[in-house]
């Protein structure tokens, strides 16, 4: 009986042991990950006393990840901070992978645990930067690069060594201050099946009205037309309808010339324009334009995939049931590098509203929605060691390492190792695929952006309501009403956490009632 | 020694001393937060900026909020159904089990349903929303093989079906542990009851409702209890699988309250919500202990 438990026990033990063996992880695969501290010179590692160690969020350039799961890990920007390690011995980069939730940003800044180094939306960052959780860049930006050769850009100041300067300069927050460091830049594009194409004889439209016409032909011959998700509605779609419909009209309700923005962004409506023309009637239910967005979007989303918050996109326009896909730079990524994509496939920008497809367009080219990708914010943990900016050392560290890699063959190397993004860098260039997007982020810098200006809730209602009213499920009056009171409620909100003095624009609005006295679909009170 | 008295006993002061730290830490964690909470939520709070007392207006705002009616809404529906099928079938399965005559065969049914708590509920809840209710999962898929395509949706972000595919999580609800707790509740029932209820003439059906549910009503009372809390309370399950989505076709208290505390950072508001859904389980634990009879005095009656 006990000899037989014994064999019973022992059988089990073989039987686990077996199975822990199968499963115990091959030793090639960990040799793939990127290794640290090996090459020559980094030998002292072990025994250099690290005096800063500094937590980056790297984004999507995280070490050892491997992008949409075609390549090799990334290593590139190990490689970097190995290099700047060497440099300056008492400093120490790790990167870490934080949970790409704003509830997590703010429990974290809240509690003065989160990394030196994020990398989060700026206009996320301009929600919270009077609680001091952000360290303004300009003094940095306004001085020179040390790792930049004299004579090239960057040597006088660091701001003259980015590629994108409309773009990298209009991150500045609303408080004229700059709070990010833009390594690389994306747009977005509309991939389209050639193959498919060339079968119906379409070409790429030049403006809206083809483009309708095309996804209603490519809907004939049985295709999805084109696969949008409610992210892009909301996010890109709102902005560039908007810029369409409101551009026109910014010579009468433009009322901010920031000093510092404005040669770059080019009448940009921030929080408190928008906060004081939605109090001229702007964004209600009696503002035909704002109706106008989202007729033009409904009637978009008509033409797209049954379900809008589908996980499997991707999947259509790889097996060429849908022609094509509004998506961004990163898909180059899969496309280009995908064995599953056996067609030629190409990328062009959503064209403009024509004057006859819509009375308040008048055919403009579509602007810029895309832009700095990878935005890197220093946070007040960096200043933890003397609690003061002026006297940092720690945060003149974190600053090195921004300014090392933005070097320009420290940029290019990150930042090309993935095809995701180009580089932001001047004598950088992107990888060859990303090329159209180079043209595209050409473009005029948009009019406001929708879902960054105003807070989280704010965002929360509109993809919400948006989602229930592409769908159907509501009527265009219904989302009106909705969008009115978020606008209303978000309105309030910023004018209070900011402290804005809307009254200022008074004067500038009555200086500019010539300009809007021809102007036609205003609301009543904004004559 | 007077201080002894107070207490009850001088002997037993060394098993309060023992207590006291639990008590302590409990206090610290429990009480305390929900005090602070409490009082939040009469302030414009928010993470990292200024207060500002505002006495109740956190709470007439909730009251006109556009969630609010919707999201009580919600909440009730996936309470009772969770409470209903949550009682009524593993009540079933456990005493399906109870009435096998061999003990072997029990053992093993009852491992069997109890096997499936070991998978995280986060697991379980990814497999319902990406393997289940996708646009490629299971349903979808099942009706595409019958020709029935046009039916198929995304059964969680369409707004007809949003709301029942939540409840429908965790079919055929046949939970592990609400089945062990049947189970002891029915071995608990002695066998003179047994006896008398066959002498009686009553078997199969009629004894299960007539004597089996009576004699078990302490387990549905804590369950239903158990029930309500958890899903008045909780949100994960909507967080992970809808974020409340449709439009708020899904949203529930809970969930609105986390948003506003830690996305939208309105955290006095989120407070207040706080405050209102402990007041709500609060009435509910109450008339539940108060309206539903025991199997004591059940048995008491008898």
């Amino acid at each position: 009986m006990t000899a037989k438990r014994i064999f019973k026990n022992l059988t089990l033990l073989v039987i686990l042991a077996i199975m822990v063996w199968a499963l115990w992880p091959e030793r090639e695969k960990e040799a793939t990950a990127p290794q640290t501290g090996t090459e020559p010179g980094s030998q002292a590692e072990s025994v250099r006393e690290v005096k800063y160690e500094i937590r980056m969020v790297p984004g999507p350039y995280m070490p050892g990840t491997v992008p949409m799961n075609i390549g090799d890990p990334l290593e590139a920007l190990q490689r970097v901070a190995d290099e700047f390690e060497r440099l300056y011995p008492d400093t120490k980069i790790e990167f870490v992978n934080v949970p790409s939730l704003r509830e997590w940003l703010v429990t974290q800044l809240s509690s003065g645990k989160a990394p030196d180094i994020l990398s989060v939306n700026v206009e996320d960052a301009w929600q919270d930067v009077h609680k001091g959780w952000y360290v303004p860049l300009d003094e940095f930006l306004e001085k020179p690069n040390p790792f930049v050769e004299d004579g090239d850009p960057g040597s006088e100041q660091w701001w003259d060594i980015f590629k994108y300067q409309a773009i990298t300069r209009g991150k500045a927050a609303p408080d004229g201050k700059m709070y990010c460091i833009v390594l690389d830049m994306v747009e977005t594009g509309i991939f389209y099946n050639k193959d498919i194409f060339r079968k119906l004889s379409l070409e790429v439209p030049t403006d809206w009205e083809e483009f309708v016409d095309l996804m209603k032909q490519l809907g004939e011959a049985d295709y999805v037309p084109i696969l949008l998700s409610l992210t892009r509605m909301y996010d890109w779609g709102l902005d560039l309808i908007f810029d369409q419909l409101y551009y026109s009209l910014l010579p009468g309700i433009d009322l901010k010339k920031d000093p510092i923005r404005e040669e770059y962004m080019q009448g940009y409506l921030d929080w408190d324009e928008l906060s004081f023309l939605f109090g001229k009637g702007f964004f209600t239910r009696d503002d035909m334009r704002f109706r106008e967005i989202w007729r033009i979007l409904k009637e978009w989303r008509d033409y797209a995939n049954k379900n809008l918050q589908s996980e499997v996109l991707t999947k259509l326009f790889v097996t060429q049931k849908a022609a094509m896909y509004w998506d961004g730079s990163w898909m180059v990524q899969k496309f280009s590098k995908s064995p599953d994509i056996d067609f030629e496939w190409g990328v062009f920008y959503p064209p403009p509203i024509p004057s006859s497809y819509s009375e308040f367009a008048d055919g403009h080219d579509m602007c810029v929605i895309g832009g700095a990708a990878a935005q890197y914010e220093i946070t007040s943990s960096a200043i933890r060691d003397t609690g003061d900016i002026a006297t940092s050392e720690r945060l003149r560290r974190c600053v090195a390492f921004l300014q090392f890699l933005t070097k320009p063959r420290n940029a290019e190397l990150v930042v090309n190792e993935v095809s995701y993004f180009l580089p932001n860098v001047k004598g950088t260039s992107p990888v060859e695929a990303l090329l159209p997007f180079d043209e595209m982020l050409k473009r005029r810098y948009t009019t406001t952006k929708w879902v960054y200006t105003f807070d989280n809730r704010f965002l929360d209602v509109l993809r919400r309501m948006l989602m229930l009213y592409l769908d159907g499920s509501i009527t265009i009056d219904e989302h009106l009403e909705w969008m009115e009171k978020n606008v209303a409620s978000a309105t309030s909100t910023v004018a209070r956490r900011k402290e804005l003095q809307l009254t200022d624009f008074e004067k500038r609005w009555k200086e500019l009632e010539p300009y809007r006295k021809d102007m036609k679909g205003l609301p009543d009170g904004a004559r | 020694m007077g201080r002894a008295k107070l207490f009850g006993a001088g002997r037993y002061i060394s098993c309060y001393l023992l207590l006291l730290p639990t008590y302590v830490l409990v206090s610290v964690f429990s009480f305390v937060p929900f005090i602070w909470a409490f009082s939040k939520s009469f302030y414009r709070y928010e993470v990292g900026g200024e207060s500002e007392f505002i006495g109740f207006a956190n709470y007439l705002e909730y009251f006109s909020d556009p969630t609010f009616g919707p999201s009580f809404y919600h909440m009730g529906f996936l309470t009772a159904f969770a409470v209903v099928v949550g009682i009524v079938v593993p009540l079933i399965v456990a005493k399906l089990i109870f009435s096998l005559r061999s003990e072997k065969l029990k053992h093993i049914y009852r491992l069997l349903f109890l096997a499936p708590i070991v998978v995280p509920r986060v697991a379980v809840l990814m497999i319902w929303r990406f393997m289940i209710y996708d646009d490629g999962g299971m349903i979808n898929e099942f009706l595409r093989v019958l020709r029935l395509g046009e039916m198929a949706t995304g059964w969680l972000f369409n707004p007809t079906t949003a709301l029942w595919a939540v409840a429908f999580i965790g079919f055929p609800f046949a939970s592990g542990i609400h089945i062990l707790i049947f189970y002891a509740g029915l071995c608990n029932i002695p066998e003179s009851v047994h006896e008398a209820a066959l002498l009686d003439g009553a078997t199969g059906a009629r004894k299960f409702l007539t004597v089996d549910v009576p004699l078990v009503l302490s387990q549905i009372k804590l369950l239903v209890i158990l029930t309500i809390i958890s899903w008045v309370q909780g949100f994960e399950w909507i967080l992970i699988v809808t974020q409340g989505f449709p439009g708020y076709k899904t949203m529930v208290p809970g969930l609105w309250m986390y948003y506003n505390a830690f996305s939208f950072q309105r955290m006095g508001y989120a407070c207040s919500i706080g405050v209102i859904l402990f007041l709500v389980i609060l009435v509910l634990t109450v008339l539940n202990l108060r309206y539903f009879k025991s199997a004591e005095s059940v048995q008491g009656v008898g």
